[in-house]
């Protein structure tokens, strides 16, 4: 690989960086300010959570652009064989998957009051 | 033969030798001394592998003889079978037995054995880390069951709850014995995760790229990171316990002002990875067994391993939903309900790519897959009640009560015991060279299914009815003997289904059919060797170009030449791509590994008596150790 096409490559790991990232941010911040929000009215949980499903959504769409161009082959061949793509694939499932995990507890942000006992 | 042994000795490779001289030379340099001296100083990872599943598995059978002494003093009201203290000691041993010495250790004691052999090395990584590991472990398990016999068992349930465990409410050793018996077996735990990772990531065979991993070496991958990551919180836990209980410290004393959930919060960080830690391997298993069985690759190999990594995630933002009754704030509470209900979802995953390989393939219904069958069945339905008790309005209504008992017993039970059985059918060909006998391992099969769900299904009801768990009994105006008592026969004719599973070995080892390597006509690399396997795996490394090498290219293997046959030599490789990048000697037998670990016990068991033992427990171990790394001058040193 020279320089040029390496340069050109996108971070093809970067949704299973950022998607389980953006969940564990989500999860630990808001179970921390829950008592913040409580005292001050604030909705920081709620835009904590939309920030952080499209944190892990972003990640997911950095790594298909590294492998839109072999998804017909990387679903009808089982020889294996190709780690980067195999990586990628795995990323970009990982960020959609957090993403559906963060919106989910976005839910709970946008039904339960953070004073609830 | 003759002119290549006058060669100098570290010319000597591989490509220069017949198959029958490669194999005698091999075999020479790979073989674990002989004597029972030299068997205690093994470093083969089979040797090794066998005995961490004989040993887990004769802990398994202690604890099932303590669910059966349950099972008889709750089969009617006010029985007289049990003491109420010799109950408490009863469930705790059962809980901490099947969970710490059975559970864990069992799974990555087939990795153990199995992982070097997929990945087509010839030893795992740290092969003395290894000995020591099960060394420790058993040191462990006798010290916890020791305790147990003299009365010193500990009687504060598997997750010892401060302020319960706490001196105050706890006097005398039960609880020392319990924390310190944790420290033996995540130390025994933390060594075989960090050979499991190393050997994975650097000893894969030259063409395994991470796309060609089998499956089940995956999920002991993840496993060994959720190990990892999730021992030092229970570590930490139970030496702060110590030192709550032995030098005053006051980690877990409201009065002085410690915290109380701060231990929950700690084994609960541990306590639901360890879940996964169990459940994740069971699911590797599966995934072998189907595809063999199935005569097809696995369907979404992708979505399989994504499922898996998402899982190990996940089961670490869960531990909450252990605490729902604890008085949490309610939306704090719900982040974890959230992610507690959607791990269900890459479970959900591999459920249908493995229905999606059963249905798109040829299933042969061997004892193996019937046992995973069984796993789906009962999995599924703990995956049901799991999701009932991630909502908060339920738990708090069954928190504590019989319906988490048959919950948590369908998911482990379920998901990681009928798996085991089924991979123990499916892999008892390779590691002993014989067959298991398929027609007891039917009447095993349909034995354990139906019993299993005899004897817990009416636990949900129970646990409807208000029964708590870990009630010593009950009296006959609550209503519940009549489900107790079925619940009870069901638990005998389970535990009469592994005595069928013991009886099957005994008898398929003295006069089973013999095997051949690959009696399954499996795809994955540990068929590609004889069974049982060599000491040295393989005489010649193979080359992989498939994801399942054995199906393609009609089975014949490329091989790797120019290894050693001078010195135990394993071949290094690439992480990601397993390009070969040098070769690496491997440790050879010794006698320090054992050393280390009886020092080790020694250090363990003193510090519940004495802060001192820190001071004059230290010493040994440290002279054990550098007995362990003194050079010798062997070839294992030579650069």
């Amino acid at each position: 690989m020279n320089p040029v096409s390496a340069r050109k490559i996108p971070l093809y790991w970067l949704g299973l960086a950022l998607g389980p990232a953006a969940w564990a941010i989500n999860l630990q911040g808001i179970y921390a300010i829950t008592p913040y929000a409580c005292a001050r009215s604030t909705s920081t949980t709620i835009v904590l959570s939309i920030a952080m499903a499209l944190t892990a959504a972003s990640g997911s769409w950095v790594s298909l652009r590294a492998i839109r161009r072999d998804i017909a082959a990387e679903w009808t061949e089982t020889r294996g064989g190709r780690a980067r793509n195999f990586m990628a694939w795995l990323s970009v499932g990982c960020g959609v998957l957090f993403a559906l995990v963060i919106l989910n507890q976005l839910t709970a942000a946008l039904m339960i009051s953070p004073c609830l006992r | 033969m003759s002119d290549i042994a006058r060669e100098p000795a570290r010319d000597l490779r591989d490509n220069k030798l017949e198959q029958s001289e490669l194999a005698a030379l091999l075999l020479e340099i790979w073989r674990t001394p002989s004597g029972w001296l030299g068997s205690l100083t093994s470093v083969d990872h089979k040797v090794v592998g066998k005995r961490y599943i004989l040993t887990a598995f004769a802990f398994l059978v202690l604890g099932g003889l303590l669910a059966v002494l349950m099972r008889l003093q709750l089969a009617g009201a006010e029985r007289k079978l049990l003491s109420p203290d010799l109950y408490n000691q009863v469930f705790t041993m059962h809980g901490s037995t099947m969970m710490f010495l059975f559970a864990v250790p069992v799974m990555e004691a087939f990795a153990v054995y199995f992982v070097p052999l997929m990945v087509g090395t010839r030893n795992i990584a740290f092969p003395r880390l290894n000995a020591f590991s099960y060394w420790t472990f058993l040191f462990g398990g006798c010290f916890l069951w020791i305790a147990f016999l003299f009365n010193v068992g500990p009687d504060v349930g598997w997750f010892a709850y401060v302020p319960l465990s706490s001196l105050q409410y706890n006097p005398g050793k039960r609880a020392d014995v319990w924390a310190q018996m944790i420290t033996f077996t995540e130390v025994a735990a933390l060594a075989v995760a960090v050979e499991i990772v190393v050997t994975v990531f650097k000893q894969r065979a030259v063409g395994m790229t991470l796309d060609r991993i089998p499956v089940f070496v995956w999920a002991m991958l993840v496993t060994s990171f959720l190990v990892l990551f999730a021992m030092p919180s229970i570590v930490v836990a139970s030496t702060s316990l110590i030192l709550d209980r032995l030098v005053n410290t006051h980690f877990y004393d409201t009065a002085s002002g410690g915290n109380v959930l701060l231990w929950q919060h700690l084994f609960w960080f541990f306590g639901h990875p360890e879940v996964y830690i169990i459940f994740i391997p069971g699911t590797g298993m599966v995934s072998m067994i189907i595809a063999t069985f199935a005569g097809r690759p696995v369907v979404g190999y992708v979505i399989i391993v994504l499922s898996l990594i998402a899982t190990g995630f996940l089961s670490f933002g869960l531990w909450v939903h252990h605490m729902f009754t604890t008085g949490l704030p309610q939306l704090g509470a719900s982040m974890f309900t959230a992610s507690s209900m959607l791990i269900a979802v890459p479970s959900g995953l591999q459920i249908f790519c493995w229905l999606a390989t059963l249905w798109d393939g040829r299933p042969v219904y061997r004892t193996p897959l019937l046992f995973v069958l069984g796993f789906f069945a009962i999995f599924v339905l703990g995956g049901l009640s799991g999701v009932m008790v991630a909502s908060v309005p339920i738990d708090m209504q069954v928190h504590d009560t019989y319906f988490v008992v048959a919950h948590f017993h369908y998911v482990l039970i379920g998901g990681a015991v009928f798996p085991l059985v089924g991979a123990v059918y499916y892999w008892f060909p390779k590691i002993t060279g014989r067959m298991l006998s398929e027609r007891l391992g039917r009447w095993n099969f349909w034995l354990a299914f139906i019993s299993f769900n005899v004897a817990f299904f009416p636990m949900h009801i129970l646990g409807l009815m208000g029964m708590p768990r870990r009630v010593y009994t009950y009296t006959p105006e609550m209503g519940w003997d009549h489900l107790n008592l079925l619940s009870s026969a069901g638990g005998a004719a389970f535990a009469a289904s592994f005595a069928l599973l013991i009886a099957n070995v005994v008898l398929s080892l003295r006069s089973g059919a013999l095997a051949g390597d690959n009696p399954w006509g499996a795809s994955t690399l540990e068929w590609a060797t004889s069974s049982p396997p060599p000491p040295y795996n393989f005489s010649r490394i193979p080359v992989v170009t498939h994801r399942d090498p054995l199906w393609a290219g009609g089975g014949n293997l490329p091989v790797v030449a120019g290894l050693s046959v001078e010195r135990r030599e394993v071949l290094l490789s690439s992480i990601a791509d397993a390009e070969p990048h040098t070769r690496e000697a491997s440790p050879e037998p010794s006698i320090w590994p054992l050393l280390t670990a009886i020092a080790t016990t020694i250090f363990f068991v003193g510090s519940i008596f004495t802060p001192w033992s820190v001071v004059w427990g230290t010493p040994p171990i440290a002279i054990a150790l550098i007995g362990w790394f003194w050079p010798t001058g062997s070839k294992e040193d030579e650069e």
